[in-house]
C-alpha cells in the first residue's frame, strides 16, 4: 500500500495575526507547525503502513520553512518527503495549490492519498477536494473512521451531522478529521533520523507550471485586502441573584435583542 | 444578463436552511436587474417541495440523471458543472453546508475556475464584486475578488437575510445532464441517522453549548434542559468531548465547527481562543461562569457571574414563562 499524505505547514494556532498598515498583508507571529488535520491524515497513514506495509510519503508545498514540516513528518514515521519549493504558489488560491499538487502526484504510484480536512490559516477546505478532480480520483470528506482493503476502501465520514458510511475504490482521496485518531509523538530514534534526511526539493517550473500562474493576475481569485474582526461592544454584566439575574437575561433576550 | 444559478440541497421534503438564505440573497441581486437567477436540485424532489421552491425563484430545474438519487461528490459535480456549462452561467452559488463545500470545488475545477468558500458577505455593486470570508479562526477577514469566470462561491449559514421575495411563481424544467455510467467512484452503504431531528448545530439560529464546568456527562441535562425550551441545538468545547460526555459532532472551535447562531448561550466555558474561534460570528453571546475573570467575558455581550448548576435551572424557569406569556 503507497500512501501519499498532502501536509501543509502553518502559523500555530495561537500565533499573533495582524494586518499590515498596507492592508494588503498579513503580519504573522513566526510560529509554526503541522496543520493539526494533517496529523491525523499522517497518523492515518502510519497506522494503514503498519496493518498493510507500503511506503508513506509527505508532500508540501510551500516556502523554505515548510521543509521543517516535513521533517516532523519524517520523524513521526514517514518513509520519504518531498518539498515543492514555492513562495508564490503557496501564498496562491486553492486552485493553484491545488493544480501544482496534482502535478507533483501524477508523477507518483499510490494507492490511497490522505489531507487535512481543512488548513487552519485561510481555512478554505477546498484543496483536496480540486487534487481528487485534477487526478479524476474520487475523493470521501471528512473522515472518521478509515477501513482499507483490497482495493477498496469502506470509509465513515462525517460531513453532516450525522455518519454516513461509504465505500470507495481505490486508488481514492481522503480528507482526515478530528476523532480518526490520537496522532503520535514522535520518538527520540525518528527525531534523529529526521535531522540526517535528505528531502528532495522540486520547483513548480520542474512540474510545468510558471511563477505567473500564481501571480495576482494568474490566480482565479485574488484576495484584495484583508479587514480586522468586528469587536464586539464591552461586556455586560447581568447582577443579582441566580433568580433575578436569570429574569433579567430572558427580558434582554426576548425584548432588547429579540433573538427569541 | 448574468445568469447566476443557486445550488438547493433538499432534505425530504425541505430545502436546507442555507441554501434558502442563498436564494433569497439571489432574489434580491435579480431585482437589481444585473441577474437572472435558476434554482437547481439535485436527483429527486417532491411535489410539496417543488411547489414550495417555485414561490421563491424565477426558474428550478431539477437534474434528473438517475446517478443523482444519493449525494455523491463526482456526480453532483459533474452534473452541476455540466448544467452550468450548458447555459453559460457566470456565477454558482451554494451554502456551505458539508455537501456544498465537498463538491463544489470539484465543480468549479471542472469548470476550470476557482471558488471562495464558506463567505459571509459579498459586495455586489463593488467592481469587481468582492466575497468576504474569514480566515485564521476569524482572528482576521479577506475581501475576494473573482477574476475567472464562472465565479463560485459557497456561503456559510447564518450570513445572508432570509426575506422570503413576494409574487414568485417561477416555471419548473427537468433536465438530464447524461452523467457517465462509471463516473461514480463512492457508494453510499448505510446512514447512522442517530441525531435525525436536530438541526446541524451550523445552521441553528440557537446553541447552548457546555464546558468542562458541567463535571459530568449526566450534568449536560441541564443545558440539554434549557435548549429544549427554546428549540436550541446542544454544542460543546473540545475538553468535553475528548472527556466522551459529548459526540464529536457537537464540537464548536478551531478543530470541531463553526457556527453563527443569532444566539450563543455558553455555560461553564473558559473561553480558550480554540473555542472563541468557532463561535466569535454569533450574533449575542451570553456567557455563564463563576470566575469573573474568565476569558470568555471578553467575547460576549452579556455575563452572568455565577454557579451554573443555579443559574442554568433558573434560566430554564424564566424562559418556560416567558414562552407562556407570548
Ligand atoms: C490545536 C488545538 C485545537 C483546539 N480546538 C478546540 C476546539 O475546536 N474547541 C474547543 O472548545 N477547544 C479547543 N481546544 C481546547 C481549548 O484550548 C480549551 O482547552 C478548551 O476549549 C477548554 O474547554 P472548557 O472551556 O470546557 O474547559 P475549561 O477551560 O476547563 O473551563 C471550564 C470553565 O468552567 C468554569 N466553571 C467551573 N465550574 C463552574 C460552575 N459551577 N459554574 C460556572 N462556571 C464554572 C470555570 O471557571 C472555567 O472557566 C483546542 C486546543 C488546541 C491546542
Ligand atoms: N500547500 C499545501 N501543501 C500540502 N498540502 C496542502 C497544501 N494546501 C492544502 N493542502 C492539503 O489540503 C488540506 C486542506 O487544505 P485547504 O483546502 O487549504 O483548507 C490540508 O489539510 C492539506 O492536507
Amino acid at each position: 500500500m503507497n500512501i501519499l499524505v498532502l501536509i501543509k505547514q502553518v502559523p500555530d494556532p495561537e500565533a499573533l495575526v495582524e494586518i499590515a498598515a498596507s492592508g494588503k498583508d498579513l503580519n504573522i507571529e513566526p510560529k509554526f507547525a503541522i496543520n493539526l488535520f494533517d496529523e491525523f491524515a499522517l497518523e492515518e497513514a502510519l497506522r494503514i503502513r503498519e496493518k498493510h506495509g507500503g511506503k508513506v510519503k509527505a508532500i508540501s508545498l510551500g516556502g523554505a520553512k515548510a521543509i521543517e514540516a516535513l521533517r516532523t513528518a519524517i520523524a513521526m514515521g514517514a518513509d520519504e518527503a518531498m518539498l515543492i519549493e514555492d513562495e508564490s504558489f503557496a501564498g496562491s488560491d486553492g486552485y493553484n495549490t491545488a493544480l501544482a499538487l496534482s502535478r507533483a502526484i501524477e508523477k507518483e504510484t499510490f494507492d490511497i492519498i490522505l489531507c487535512g480536512r481543512q488548513a487552519i490559516d485561510a481555512d478554505r477546505g477546498e484543496v483536496p477536494q480540486m487534487v481528487a478532480q485534477f487526478l479524476g480520483l474520487p475523493h470521501v470528506g471528512v473522515v472518521v473512521k478509515l477501513d482499507v482493503d483490497d482495493g477498496k476502501a469502506v470509509v465513515e465520514s462525517a460531513l453532516e451531522g450525522t455518519k454516513e458510511v461509504i465505500e470507495v475504490t481505490l486508488p481514492a482521496i481522503f480528507t482526515a478529521q478530528k476523532g480518526l485518531n490520537e496522532p503520535r509523538v514522535p520518538l527520540i530514534t525518528g527525531v534523529m533520523k529526521a535531522m540526517k534526511v535528505q528531502i528532495p526539493k522540486v520547483s513548480v517550473e520542474d512540474l510545468g507550471l510558471t511563477k505567473e500562474m500564481a501571480g495576482p493576475d494568474g490566480s482565479k481569485t485574488r484576495i484584495e485586502r484583508y479587514l480586522p474582526r468586528k469587536k464586539r461592544p464591552a461586556v455586560q454584566f447581568i447582577e443579582g441573584e441566580p433568580r433575578q439575574a436569570a429574569a433579567e437575561i430572558v427580558r434582554i433576550l426576548a425584548d432588547v435583542e429579540r433573538v427569541i | 444578463m448574468d445568469k447566476v444559478l443557486v445550488f438547493v440541497e433538499t432534505k425530504g421534503d425541505e430545502p436546507r436552511k442555507a441554501s434558502m438564505e442563498v436564494l433569497c440573497e439571489a432574489a434580491r441581486l435579480a431585482e437589481s436587474g444585473r441577474f437572472s437567477v435558476e434554482a437547481v436540485c439535485l436527483g429527486v424532489v417532491s411535489d410539496v417541495l417543488k411547489n414550495r421552491l417555485l414561490r421563491c425563484t424565477p426558474k428550478l430545474v431539477r437534474l434528473t440523471d438517475p446517478e443523482l438519487a444519493a449525494y455523491s461528490p463526482e456526480g453532483y459535480a459533474h452534473a452541476l458543472a455540466g448544467y452550468a456549462r450548458q447555459i453559460g452561467a457566470r456565477m454558482i452559488m451554494a451554502g456551505a453546508t458539508g455537501a456544498g463545500r465537498d463538491f463544489l470545488p470539484r465543480t468549479a475545477v471542472i469548470l476550470e475556475t476557482g471558488i471562495v468558500s464558506d463567505v459571509t458577505a459579498a459586495n455586489w455593486f463593488d467592481d469587481p464584486i468582492t466575497f468576504v470570508r474569514p480566515m485564521f479562526g476569524g482572528k482576521v477577514f479577506a475581501e475576494v475578488a473573482f477574476p475567472a469566470s464562472p465565479v463560485v462561491v459557497t456561503v456559510r449559514p447564518n450570513s445572508f437575510a432570509m426575506d422570503m421575495p413576494e409574487g414568485i411563481n417561477g416555471e419548473y424544467v427537468e433536465v438530464a445532464v447524461g452523467l457517465q455510467a462509471g463516473s461514480i467512484h463512492t457508494r453510499l452503504l448505510r446512514v447512522d441517522d442517530t441525531r435525525k431531528d436536530a438541526v446541524d448545530i451550523t445552521e441553528a439560529d440557537l446553541i447552548v453549548a457546555g464546558g468542562r464546568g458541567l463535571k459530568a456527562a449526566e450534568n449536560f441535562k441541564l443545558i440539554e434542559d434549557l435548549a429544549a425550551v427554546i428549540g436550541a441545538t446542544v454544542g460543546a468545547t473540545r475538553s468535553v468531548v475528548d472527556a466522551k460526555w459529548r459526540d464529536q459532532a457537537d464540537q464548536i472551535g478551531k478543530s470541531g465547527k463553526t457556527v453563527s447562531p443569532k444566539l450563543y448561550i455558553g455555560a461553564g466555558i473558559s473561553g480558550a481562543i480554540h473555542h472563541i474561534m468557532g463561535m466569535d460570528s454569533s450574533k449575542v453571546i451570553v456567557a455563564v461562569n463563576r470566575d469573573p475573570n474568565a476569558i470568555i467575558f471578553n467575547y460576549a455581550n452579556y455575563g452572568i457571574v455565577g454557579d451554573l448548576f443555579e443559574v442554568l435551572p433558573a434560566m430554564t424557569e424564566e424562559f418556560k414563562k416567558q414562552k407562556e406569556r407570548v
